[in-house]
């Protein structure tokens, strides 16, 4: 059994190395965490996928994707996402082991140098900044990403949800920040924003899959940088509900309710527990009651967010049935906070936790979000640990986070199809 | 009971390959040192399987559209609770799905995986349908469709499959429609279920954690033998055209989404290994983002790197070069491409260009294969059109530019194009 080895390279840089022969692969990421904040979202949401575009070794964005193409199809991936109140601006570089290359070639030596001149020195002109050509590519992109936001309606009802609970609190933010401003951005802003990322962002460096890394090449790179932050407080229900109705033309209705829990730190398993025997799984109390016995919808499921401390709840139903589909919701909320759990629901719901929690490890990917999610809490926490946690939870505790949960706001984007 | 060993040139990992005396065939893909194991069976039944003859009836018969997805819900169920409520005693993550030419029933676990296969194996062999039963799972059903309709992806695919196939089914939606799917009985279900679901149609393929002499032993207990019946499938003819080169629709989104392809003649039922490798390889190197088109379509902000994507989409007596993305102008996007297919036609592909997607199309393969999802998955969906994966990573290292060049020049006919594109709504 491997075992993630976690190096402090200073107060916020850590490096975390999961690396495996079982794997055909490996990868090389680098995840900069930063406060999410309204004058800062849109520049920083534009930077990943600008530096990651052309380096002065590789200027030309082509010859750049040659080069990877080469590299038996290696890619680099630029990522833009949200651990609570944080943006965190993901740069990665993964491909093959070096075992499959046909020529044998060093691919961590190779994979690792592309990713360091894209830190460290990506593509700008004689002028310092970055190319206007690339600048103008990417912020295009990511308008184009607003757009797609919106035309898959699951995704676009959960953020209507999650931005009105968290509304004027960066928590609420979406990733990219606000589309108009995306627009408004200038390469000037942007280009000395890179520097000061690097500087003030806190560290999340990983090295997973088939290879082994040589430290000191990474201590080296990244000892100067990284600063330390913590979580945000997490924030307290108002005492009201918000309703917010949105009409568009669909054939289906989209329900997403969000619920605050008053957790402290230590209960974080025990409301993903109560989450999932509510509506986690196939066995789960919205499955087996709004969908299969009401038959109101194809999905009803809940999920809970352990770092900001939200269960929300989702689901697709007929306009006519969605006050239906959401006294069935609160009524299985209900029955759970009143007690009516049996010991079966709470052991199919443990064991498919752990089932979850024990495959993390089969999946660079996996790997990576497990432990990045986890990057404010105090101690980290292995998959198998967590098993050992879960299993632990007696029903009444259970019982007791479920009373802790509070219906925050209602979203419905209403299916109008004439 | 028979049993080969399969195993690469490139890829040293083994599996094997077991021909079992119900008639099922088997593959199992052993991983050293993986928590989890991931198990699949299924059936070489998809939606597009509407129209069939068995081989001990004299007659064709036609059935309505959905009743493979149909199933697949309703298999869930038996006479004493679901499948569902016995996987929760064993912690297993399960699941199905149903496209165009096979239904699977899946799942992942990491503890008492004999127990979820005994699971497996015996719900899906298990068929109960009432008239009551089928009745309810018409508003669970229907709510997916909807789900569906309110999908741009999806809407602008199967106008795309419907503007280039004439009469082939796999222009109809997996799940039927509203109105199909309510012509539905329990005796269309257990027709259906009786013709399609015999073992020597079916395949079984565990990957990860798992160990040879026991899954046998639970499949020796679990299998029912199945009278070797065939089944052909009976398809009307499709011309050697497209019905239109362009289709629209508007829908609720923000900016218009296309998808643009190329509609192969195909002159046999399945593809082989090497023939799925020399058109991946032709697709990447026209249009991955090494390639000229990309950086064309990207540098007049035609596409984006977050959608545009290629596809060989292939099966049963039919195949299609698909592109697809967002774009604010399908159409420039759809010149381009067709554009850049003449160019290369007239150019010819270099060798370096060649050389480059055949590693890049390999590595990209290689990488698939740490998960055992992925390897389950491509194994069953391979066997039901007579190919191995291990041989397909070993096709690239033998291709060769000509297998690649003529591809580009068979089935890459302007006459055939169509490009499907959905708008935002007025």
């Amino acid at each position: 059994m491997t075992d993630m080895k976690r190096y402090a390279i200073s107060e916020g840089v850590s490096l975390n190395c999961f690396t495996d022969e079982r794997f055909k692969t490996l990868r090389i990421s680098v995840d900069l965490l930063i406060p999410l904040a309204e004058d800062t979202a849109e520049i920083y949401g534009v930077l990943p996928s600008l530096v990651s575009r052309a380096t002065e070794n590789y200027p030309d964005y082509t010859l750049f994707g040659q080069k990877l193409a080469d590299l038996y199809g290696s890619s680099i991936n630029s990522n833009v996402g949200k651990v609570g109140g944080y943006q965190v601006i993901s740069l990665s570089a993964g491909g093959i082991a070096s075992r499959y290359a046909f020529a044998g070639e060093d691919m961590v030596e190779e994979l690792s140098s592309l990713l360091f001149g894209i830190l460290f020195h990506p593509l700008k002109d004689e002028t310092g900044l970055f190319p206007e050509e690339g600048f103008r590519q990417e912020q295009r992109q990511i308008l184009e990403n607003f757009d797609a936001e919106f035309n898959d309606k699951i995704l676009y009802a959960r953020q209507k949800c999650l931005e009105a609970v968290f509304e004027g609190l960066p928590q609420g933010l979406n990733r990219y920040g606000k589309r108009e401003k995306v627009a408004a951005l200038t390469r000037g802003e942007v280009s000395g924003a890179w520097d000061t990322l690097l500087k003030q962002a806190k560290y999340e460096i990983f090295v997973l899959g088939d290879c082994s890394p040589d430290i000191s090449l990474f201590e080296k790179a990244f000892s100067g940088y990284g600063r330390q932050y913590a979580a945000l407080p997490l924030v307290p229900h108002s005492g009201e509900v918000k309703t917010i109705t949105e009409d568009l033309q669909l054939s289906q209705s989209k329900l997403v309710m969000a619920f605050k829990a008053d957790m402290q730190p230590e209960e974080r398993m025990a409301f993903r527990l109560m989450s999932a025997v509510f509506g986690g799984t196939p066995s789960a109390k919205l499955f087996v009651n709004v969908r299969e016995k009401m038959g109101l919808c194809y999905y009803c499921s809940s999920r809970f967010y352990p770092e900001t401390a939200i269960l929300t709840v989702e689901s697709g139903v007929e306009t006519e049935n969605i006050q239906r589909a959401r006294d069935a919701i609160l009524e299985q909320l209900q029955s759970l906070q009143a007690g009516e759990l049996s010991e079966d629901e709470i052991q199919s719901a443990k064991l498919a936790m752990s089932s979850s929690f024990r495959s993390v490890e089969d999946s660079l990917d996996a790997v990576e979000s497990w432990y990045l999610g986890q990057c404010f809490f105090e101690t980290l926490q292995t998959p198998e640990s967590a098993v050992q946690e879960v299993m632990g939870i007696p029903k009444e505790q259970i019982i007791s986070e479920a009373k802790k949960v509070k219906l925050d706001t209602v979203y419905m984007l209403k299916g109008n199809s004439n | 009971m028979e049993m080969t060993k399969i195993t690469g040139k490139h890829v040293h990992d083994v599996y094997c390959k077991i021909q079992h005396p119900t008639g099922l065939s088997i593959f199992i893909y052993p991983k050293e040192n993986c928590n989890s194991t991931y198990a699949i069976f299924g059936t070489k039944y998809g939606s597009v399987d509407n129209c069939f003859k068995r081989s001990d009836e004299q007659n064709a018969e036609k059935v309505p559209e959905g009743i493979a997805h149909y199933l697949e819900h309703k298999l869930f169920e038996s006479e004493d609770g679901d499948a569902f409520e016995r996987y929760a005693k064993t912690g297993a993550s399960a699941n199905a799905f149903t496209s165009f030419e096979q239904t699977c029933y899946l799942f992942s676990c990491t503890d008492r995986v004999y127990e979820s296969l005994e699971i497996l194996l015996d719900f899906v062999q298990s068929p109960y349908f009432t008239k009551e039963t089928v009745q309810k799972e018409q508003g669970i059903i229907g709510q997916e469709i909807k789900m569906y309709d309110d999908d741009p992806q999806w809407r602008v695919m199967f106008n795309h499959l419907r503007a280039m196939y004439h009469h082939h089914p796999i222009k109809e939606d997996i799940a039927g429609t509203v109105e199909s799917i309510a012509e539905i009985t329990p005796e269309y279900l257990y027709r259906c279920y009786n013709t399609f679901y015999n073992l020597n149609n079916m395949v079984l393929c565990i990957a990860g954690n798992i160990d040879i002499d026991e899954t046998l032993s639970v499949c020796g207990r679990m299998l029912k033998k199945s009278e070797p019946v065939e089944v052909e499938r009976i398809f009307k003819a499709e011309p050697g055209s497209i019905v239109t080169d362009y289709v629209e629709e508007h829908l609720s989104v923000a900016s218009p989404l296309f998808q643009f392809g190329y509609k192969e003649n195909v002159t046999t039922v399945n593809r082989s290994e090497k023939d799925i490798a020399a058109v991946e390889v032709l697709l990447d190197l026209f249009a991955s983002d090494a390639s000229p088109l990309y950086r064309k379509l990207l540098d007049e902000g035609l596409i984006n790197e977050a959608s545009f994507s290629h596809e060989y989409f292939e099966g049963a007596s039919f195949a299609s070069v698909i592109f697809s993305g967002e774009s604010k102008d399908p159409k420039k996007v759809a010149e381009y491409i067709r554009e850049e297919v003449n160019t290369l036609k007239n150019s010819g592909i270099s060798e370096e260009t060649f050389n480059r997607s055949k590693k890049a199309v390999y590595g990209m393969n290689v990488s698939a294969l740490n998960s055992p999802s992925n390897i389950a998955n491509g194994i069953i969906s391979y066997a039901f059109k007579g190919r191995e994966l291990l041989k397909y990573i070993d096709a690239f290292t033998e291709l060769t530019l000509d297998d690649v060049s003529e591809k580009l020049h068979r089935i890459l006919d302007e006459k055939m194009s169509a490009l499907s594109v959905v708008l935002p709504r007025a």
